[in-house]
């Protein structure tokens, strides 16, 4: 019995790891070797140190590429987080054809991306959409005013559809935490008089940590590398105007600049990796 | 319980165990090339021919002919592979050397690395075609043909006669001016219609346009070879991208005037394919540049098109030119320089190239044959007959394939899209656009 | 007052629903429509009830198939996720010695590298183990794509539940391994389900990887089912893929509605009574 205790679930994150390690870490030391490449996809690879990474800061394009990602992100991650509690919280209360109104919440994030893209611009389309017409035969054109036509507006474009498309993904990992907040909490504070603001608040919230922890981070990592959504709306365009880092490092990776592309990816890891590091830190466990 | 728990614990030892026993038992297996199940196929042996392809609207009779190929014999099996995104994955499969035996997708890069077969001697194919297809096959840095093309294309405007017939015109006009007082003319008389109608939310179709008119420009003036030979070394004493007066300003100039005066659909940076061939279909828009390709869908949202459409070359827009009109190879095969079955994949073509296959394919694909002996079907005859009349009136240009690597024909798409969103004026694109051209061929 | 507030609610939630369902609503109206049929001139909300898309659809697509192909790829990859998902969370939230705490950054951080990096080298590796145009290789990159986000989300909910109860199961003699599989491994239930949820779908429908490991026609999935109506130059048959993604959705959908009653089962209240 005793030597059982030791044993064995000390490892039970190896299987995890070994998969892991066959199918992505393994590929990924040959993936990173390439950006100190000029490799092109097809001809023989030169070395050429850290000329990728100079290169990278010096391009203009890629420079406004990170601008448009973090601007997508600073709206998309925080109305994703809330959107998601929002659906949340009105799916889990009393609320007839519940699981109905949950499927239809997570319909967007179903269908495949390879048909979204087009119905999301039969649907947003300036001056033809299926929005436009209704309003046209409204007899308010003016109301889908000109939203694709400035940079500020259109990226507020793509950030609601982005919520539109993927709060359903979020409301489930809420859905599924607030399953963990046992009934008897708030019904011991019902007693003690709290308001529903204050049960929120002192019960639902903190216990919703593990939860919120998770979202946050798997939406800031979502819209940094968001890519179906813009490239079916604008595909990066007009020009290069609301191209986000994605879509560059693809482009560039089927551009025959591999090897670039791979330096670029780095780069982009690092931009990923400090906004997660410090939401982490600032939900770091209480418990 | 613990049946449970027995079962997932053999599980993931047997998954863990299995995944070292897959790379062990791997590592032996050089990263070889071509296909390896019939590496050394001894008599007796099927071989597998490999085809790639990303042409769709060739899958069905390309199955039909690989089918008819495949019962003919018993020693060669061919499998198509089909990808909606072919020329991404096919670098893929260079980068990894598993290259497909024979392939649809054509880059200049891959030919001057060597990953084509020199296909120049196959007299079997080039005896039955034009010496301008043959010469449109040929790779101008070498000297050697490295593809066979089965097809011809065209690209010009696809105009509606009775559109233009209404604002009085019976002919196509072959200046720049006339053309854009036909324009003006068009929306007087039809406010409704749109007289000239721009996809541009798809990059290709503006990079299209670019290659169509300003580099159809250089090709007419400077002649195919000299002008590939050109862009090839990037001389811009003869390229003159940038200048004032070059191919590249006046044309960008051009397109913001016709803007402008709304001689365009207002919603160009927004308009698709699609909309396109509704607009076209239904005679809201008087006519749009594309390739013939484009036809089989018009014809499909109003088969009433079929003879009320016309085809014109693009009209000439600087000092002494002519007006000019795509006729390029199409539908390209070619053969990897790594396969281990050369012979056999010559057999499939052979059987691919035969009259009665391609008669099939070239119906099938929508394109006038590149072979002599093949009588095709391949448009309403009326449509054919437009065809060859703008081919016969305006200098027939071909694709540039000696783009800078990282220029692709959507970026240069993406800079007119940006003309077109008031980002630059007609110099300044020329400007950015040489830029981008030299950056490409530096890198 | 109550009663109004209720009502504003179901209001809200429709509403909301209307809004998720509307893009559905396009496709389920293309799908019925003929080619001829333009958008914006004809009827937006009626459709012409063409029901030869689907026959049509059905038989060219093959993505009865397809269906079956994506079908198995995502059964296997899930049972994966789960399976070593779940494991590997339990350590990282209750052992976090250096070795755990160290597979949970490295699979924490691997998550915010893109994943084109990988392509080429993957490619490469699968060929190599001649994983390419097999299910199971597609079933293993998915699950490997999926496995950070499932530890992350297994970890987090395995930190909600009271250690007290597998203390409690220890006590009775069973080994920390046991105690996972009996007591922790049935009280994720919720979390199961949303791990499910959440990559399932994804997997039904990847064709990111399926370009590159799955490309003999026998071995397509839905995505590359539907990819045949694309045209490169000349938009898509979109009228026949709507309806082939409509087929493609229904057993989707009806997985769905099973795993989201589970993700509600509310079973923490029970377990701690029994």
């Amino acid at each position: 019995m005793k030597k059982k205790k030791i044993g064995l679930h000390l490892f039970m994150a190896v299987p995890a790891f070994v998969l892991y390690g066959i199918f992505f870490i393994y590929p990924l030391t040959k993936g990173i070797g390439m950006s100190l490449t000029n490799w092109n996809g097809y001809s023989a690879p030169e070395f050429v140190g850290l000329k990728n990474f100079v290169d990278f800061f010096g391009d203009a394009r890629a420079l406004h590429d990170i601008k448009t990602t973090v601007l997508f992100t600073l709206g998309s991650a925080p109305l994703l987080n809330l959107v998601g509690l929002l659906y949340a919280l009105l799916m889990n209360s009393k609320i007839k054809g519940k699981s109905v109104a949950r499927a239809c919440i997570y319909m967007p994030a179903i269908i495949s991306p390879l048909i979204m893209g087009y119905i999301w611009y039969l649907l947003l389309q300036p001056g033809r959409g299926i929005l436009f017409t209704v309003f046209d035969r409204m007899g308010h054109p003016e109301w889908f005013g000109n939203w694709m036509g400035s940079y500020s507006t259109t990226m507020l474009v793509l950030v609601l559809v982005n919520v539109w498309q993927y709060a359903g993904m979020t409301m489930i990992i809420y859905l599924a935490g607030l399953q963990n907040i046992s009934q008897d909490l708030y019904e011991a504070a019902m007693i003690d008089g709290a308001g529903a603001f204050a049960r929120f608040c002192r019960i639902t919230l903190p216990l919703l940590i593990p939860s919120i922890r998770i979202n946050v981070v798997t939406n800031i990592i979502g819209s940094l590398s968001v890519f179906d959504i813009v490239m079916s709306l604008t595909g990066g365009g007009p020009g290069y105007q609301t191209e986000t880092l994605s879509i560059y490092i693809m482009r560039m990776c089927y551009g025959s600049k591999t090897g670039y592309s791979t330096a670029v990816a780095i780069v982009m890891f690092v931009i990923v990796l400090v906004p997660v590091l410090i939401s982490l830190r600032l939900m770091k466990r209480k418990d | 319980m613990f049946i449970k728990k027995t079962i997932a614990l053999a599980l993931s030892l047997a998954l863990a165990g299995a995944m070292l026993a897959g790379c062990q038992s791997n590592t032996p297996t050089a990263s070889g090339s071509g296909s390896q199940a019939s590496t050394g196929a001894a008599d007796g042996e099927v071989v597998h021919i490999k085809l790639f392809t990303g042409k769709i609207e060739t899958i069905d009779v390309m199955n039909e002919i690989i089918e008819d190929f495949n019962a003919s014999q018993d020693r060669i099996v061919v499998e198509q592979e089909y990808q909606k995104d072919a020329s991404n994955v096919i670098k893929i499969k260079f980068a990894s050397n598993e290259v497909p035996d024979i392939m649809t997708t054509y880059e200049q890069g891959f030919v001057d690395e060597g990953k084509y077969m020199d296909l120049t001697d196959l007299n079997e194919f080039w005896d039955r075609m034009s010496p301008e297809m043959k010469a449109a096959c040929t790779d101008v840095n070498q000297g050697k043909a490295f593809r066979v093309c089965t097809n011809m294309t065209m690209a010009g405007f696809f105009y509606n006669k009775d559109i233009l017939a209404q604002a009085g015109y019976t002919e196509f006009p072959t200046q720049w001016d006339e053309f854009e007082t036909m324009l003006k003319t068009i929306k007087e008389e039809m406010p409704d219609v749109t007289p000239w109608f721009i996809f541009g939310s798809e990059a290709w179709h503006l990079g299209h346009l670019i290659e169509f008119i300003p580099h159809g420009y250089l090709k007419s003036t400077l002649g195919t070879i000299e002008c590939k030979k050109a862009m090839l070394a990037n001389d811009q004493d003869v390229l003159r991208f940038a200048d004032p007066d070059g191919a590249m300003a006046v044309f960008a100039q051009n397109m913001l005037d016709l803007q402008s005066e709304g001689l365009i659909n207002a919603d160009v940076l927004t308009a698709t394919n699609d909309n396109c061939v509704q607009d076209f279909a239904n005679g809201k828009a008087a006519m749009f540049s594309n390739g013939m390709w484009a036809l089989s869908s018009v014809l499909e949202a109003n088969p009433d098109m079929a003879d009320k459409i016309g085809f014109a070359p693009y009209p000439a827009y600087m000092e002494g030119s002519e007006p000019v009109v795509l006729s390029a190879e199409d539908s390209g095969y070619s053969i990897s320089a790594t396969t281990e079955h050369k012979e056999e994949c010559i057999e499939f073509l052979n059987f691919l190239f035969s009259a009665d296959n391609q008669k099939k394919y070239s119906e099938v694909a929508k394109a006038p044959s590149a072979f002599k002996d093949v009588q095709a079907e391949w448009a309403p005859a009326n449509i054919v007959e437009e065809v060859n009349a703008a081919l016969e009136n305006a200098v027939n240009i071909g694709y540039t394939n000696e783009k800078p690597a990282g220029f692709s024909g959507d970026d240069a798409g993406r800079y007119l899209q940006n003309l077109l969103a008031g980002q630059y004026d007609a110099q300044g694109f020329a400007e950015a656009y040489a830029q981008a051209w030299n950056d490409g061929m530096a890198s | 007052m109550k009663k109004t507030y209720s009502l504003l609610r179901h209001l809200t939630v429709l509403l909301i629903c209307l809004m998720c369902m509307s893009p559905f609503l396009v496709l389920l109206n293309l799908s019925l429509n003929t080619p001829r049929h333009n958008l914006y001139e004809d009827s937006l909300i009626v459709p012409d009830f063409y029901f030869g898309n689907y026959a049509e659809g059905w038989v060219k697509s093959h993505i009865g198939r397809a269906m079956v192909n994506s079908g198995i790829i995502a059964f296997a990859a899930l049972a994966l996720i789960v399976l070593l998902g779940a494991m590997a969370g339990y350590t990282v939230a209750r052992f976090p010695n250096r070795f755990n705490r160290m597979v949970f950054s490295v699979l924490l951080g691997c998550m915010m590298i893109p994943g084109i990096i990988n392509t080429v080298p993957l490619y490469t590796l699968m060929i190599r183990i001649k994983a390419v145009n097999t299910l199971w290789g597609m079933a293993l990159v998915c699950a490997t794509l999926a496995l950070p986000q499932a530890v992350f989300v297994f970890s987090g909910f395995i930190q909600s539940i009271p250690r007290e109860l597998e203390e409690a199961a220890i006590i009775d003699g069973c080994s920390y391994f046991t105690a996972f599989w009996r007591v922790v491994f049935p009280l994720l239930k919720p979390s199961v389900s949303a791990v499910v949820i959440l990559n399932g779908f994804g997997i039904w429908n990847n064709y990111s990887q399926a370009v590159f490991f799955l490309q003999s026609s026998e071995k397509h999935n839905v995505p590359q089912a539907l990819s045949v109506y694309f045209q490169q130059f000349a938009g898509a048959q979109w009228n026949l893929m709507a309806a082939t993604a409509v087929i493609a959705i229904v057993p989707v959908v009806a997985v769905f509605l099973v795993f989201q009653k589970r993700i509600m089962s509310g079973l923490t209240e029970g377990a701690i009574k029994g």
